[in-house]
């Protein structure tokens, strides 16, 4: 059985590099144009050649997500896109609309992966969608294990599942609520997340009032309790959602799942599940998450009643900049509020460590009891080696 | 001239508007959402007796334990020689080359048919006419009809669905918080504005807020207009089509949707 892919979101080329340094066989992204995520720092043409410089140095890959259901007047401007994504040389483009794929196969060597927002969830649709040339399903969230292993069983072509983050609580590609509450079109990139909001719900003129208030907002995705059976499907990628989501949280939910796939193939036969796993990913996450359609067992229990209010995550406390062997003295940038005498943990893509701070010196090598300020630049000695990008959080 | 297509609510709001319309929509049962009655092969039949154009709306998203009972149904259907079948899964463009059916297809991705490329990208691959999206403006309507071959459809008069979901929102939420509900129409509301939700067996509906009332502009070359009359009574969507046919407005207000309003994506 082969390897799945780990697929992480990039943000930015910051996060493309931890993603890639945490764990990752691949990213996706978004360039400056035809993307979901509009509002999204997404990366330039020097960005993205880059990125992907730096991905295929480590024999990685990068996809670019050209998944907007396009209007006319973006018809012209594809073609061009499409034939510099070709040159910079990126792996594979994700695309909703197929008025791409003559334009792709025409003046590209682009291969072709088609999103989830077009909402794929039987083998008939992916047999079509093999036949025009596509050559990975980024499969619909509403797809059961009992789905994936007979599409897998059935046709000869790569599949894409989603493991963890956030979900549409519609069919992906079948919600508008954001053009019409708000203006903002959904399908090309402004989604303002109505699927958040509060209403209030009424049966005739009644208001059905709960404890809490009526709202569309799911819990999010984790796939780490059943990630033994949906290695066995033979689905070929795991992905990560979250393109907006902190350095933090990508290298965390990298490095986890990373540990996990990594166990199953080191021993398949005595591979368990590690509920601390879940823990660790619980922790970065500010909702609940449960494995959604694909144990089959829907419920109630899918929802998420409360609403925006969403716990702020302070774990993250500094990341590592540069670190000198010699002295054993790292400099980190501040992220959250910490002291001398917390304990804590830096942790990078394959270890960790845990110890107490004992001295914090400033930027001008002055000792600070206190790090309050937000990038605040400092400087502490550790017992131990750690290199770029290494992350602190509370313990 | 363009021709009327009306979605209506049953077989005698059909006999009724026979004489106003030039065809029916007509959602089957089981295999379509997003509307407010669902119809069997039967009623079809029934209403093949009107002798006006008829589209069955096939257009919920088929799941792979659907396949069995969707081959099925099509072979079914291709029998009853319609005009066409509106769908929404792209197994039905595969399905229509492996089972050998004649019956046309109606691409209808709802919010995804926004423009022309893509509308030729289904009308080469099986699909000779197109359902456009009621989120797009008349201007890219009518650049779409220059430059595709397909037939196309618009909405022009009804709720239309902004939201589909395979989850039963309203059952989890009063299932969560113990809550009696009775049959009831449901509605949500914010901010003084109320909006028509529907939980069925295949999952969640949510309706715009207004009945977009667009009879009044002129969209001479498209093939087909589309009046709802879901969740409208029979006598008032009746009235519609004759204030159509007479060239007069209806009673309901003018609201069109974004066919003057073009939806931004990039906030700076």
């Amino acid at each position: 059985m082969k390897k799945p892919e780990l697929l992480s979101p990039a943000g930015d080329l910051e996060r493309l590099k931890i993603a890639l340094t945490y764990g990752a066989d691949a990213v996706y992204l978004g360039g400056t144009l035809f993307n979901l995520r509009a509002n999204a720092n997404n990366l330039t043409k020097e960005e993205l050649k880059e990125g992907v410089e730096f991905a295929h140095n480590l024999n990685k890959k990068v996809y670019v997500t050209v998944n907007i259901a396009m209007h006319n007047k973006e018809l012209n401007k594809i073609k061009q896109y499409l034939i510099e994504l070709d040159k910079i040389g990126v792996d594979a483009i994700i695309i909703t609309d197929p008025a791409i794929i003559p334009i792709a196969k025409k003046y590209t060597n682009l291969n072709l992966h088609l999103s989830t927002q077009t909402s794929t969830l039987n083998k008939e649709a992916i047999e079509f969608w093999k036949s025009q040339g596509i050559e990975r399903v980024v499969l619909a969230r509403e797809c059961s294990k009992e789905d994936i292993l007979d599409i897998k069983k059935s046709i000869d072509i790569e599949l894409e599942v989603f493991i963890h983050g956030a979900m549409c609580a519609s069919y992906s590609g079948r919600c508008v609520l954001s053009n019409f509450l708000t203006g903002r079109d959904a399908n090309r990139g402004g989604c303002s997340q109505i699927c958040r909001w509060d209403f209030d719900l009424y049966d005739g003129e009644e208001h059905l009032e709960g404890e809490k208030p009526f709202t569309f907002c799911t819990k999010d995705l984790s796939m780490a309790k059943y990630l033994k059976d949906l290695i066995e499907t033979g689905a070929d990628s795991f992905k990560i959602e979250g393109r907006m989501r902190s350095a933090y949280y990508i290298a965390t939910i990298v490095r986890t799942y990373r540990k996990m796939i990594d166990e199953y193939f080191e021993n398949k036969e005595t591979y368990e599940y590690n509920p601390k796993y879940e823990q660790v990913l619980r922790r970065v996450a500010n909702r609940d998450n449960i494995p959604q359609f694909f144990d089959g067992n829907y419920s109630k229990d899918v929802q998420y009643y409360n609403g925006r209010q969403e716990t702020t995550n302070q774990d993250f406390l500094a990341q590592v900049l540069e670190y000198d062997e010699n002295t054993k003295i790292a400099k980190l940038e501040q992220r959250n509020y910490f002291k001398k005498g917390d304990k804590v943990e830096i942790f990078g893509p394959k270890d960790e460590y845990t110890f107490t701070i004992t001295e914090i010196y400033d930027e001008d090598m002055n000792p600070i009891d206190i790090v309050r300020h937000p990038k605040q630049i400092i400087y502490i000695k550790l017992p131990f080696k750690v290199a770029k990008d290494y992350m602190m959080k509370i313990c | 001239m363009s021709k009327i297509l009306s979605i209506i609510n049953d077989l005698d709001e059909a006999n009724q508007i026979s004489n106003l319309t030039d065809g029916y929509i007509v959602p089957l049962k089981d295999l379509s959402m997003n509307y407010h009655h669902y119809f069997n092969i039967n009623q079809i039949k029934e209403m093949k007796k009107l002798n006006k154009e008829i589209f069955v709306s096939i257009n919920k998203n088929i799941h792979n334990n659907m396949l069995d009972k969707l081959k099925e149904t099509l072979e079914e259907i291709d029998k009853l020689d319609i005009n066409g079948i509106i769908f929404y899964d792209i197994s039905i463009i595969n399905l229509k080359k492996k089972l050998n059916l004649k019956t046309p297809l109606v691409w209808a991705q709802e919010h995804l048919s926004t423009n022309y490329g893509t509308v030729n990208f289904w009308y080469d691959n099986g699909a000779n006419f197109a359902y456009l999206s009621s989120e797009i403006t008349k201007r890219e309507i009518m650049e779409i009809k220059e430059n595709s071959k397909a037939k196309l459809m618009i909405n022009i008069f009804g709720y239309i669905p902004m939201f589909t979901s395979k989850r039963h929102l309203v059952k989890n939420y009063t299932e969560t918080f113990n809550i009696n509900e009775k049959e009831n129409k449901k509605t949500i509301r914010k901010e003084g504005k109320k909006y028509i939700i529907e939980d069925e067996e295949s999952g969640t509906t949510v309706y715009s807020e207004y009945i977009l009332n667009a009879t009044e502009e002129d969209f001479k070359d498209i093939d087909y207009l589309v009046f709802n009359s879901n969740f409208i009574k029979t006598d008032d969507f009746k009235q519609v089509l004759l204030d159509y046919k007479e060239n007069k407005p209806n009673k309901y207000p003018k609201k069109l949707g974004f066919l003057f309003e073009d939806t931004i994506y990039k906030v700076k």
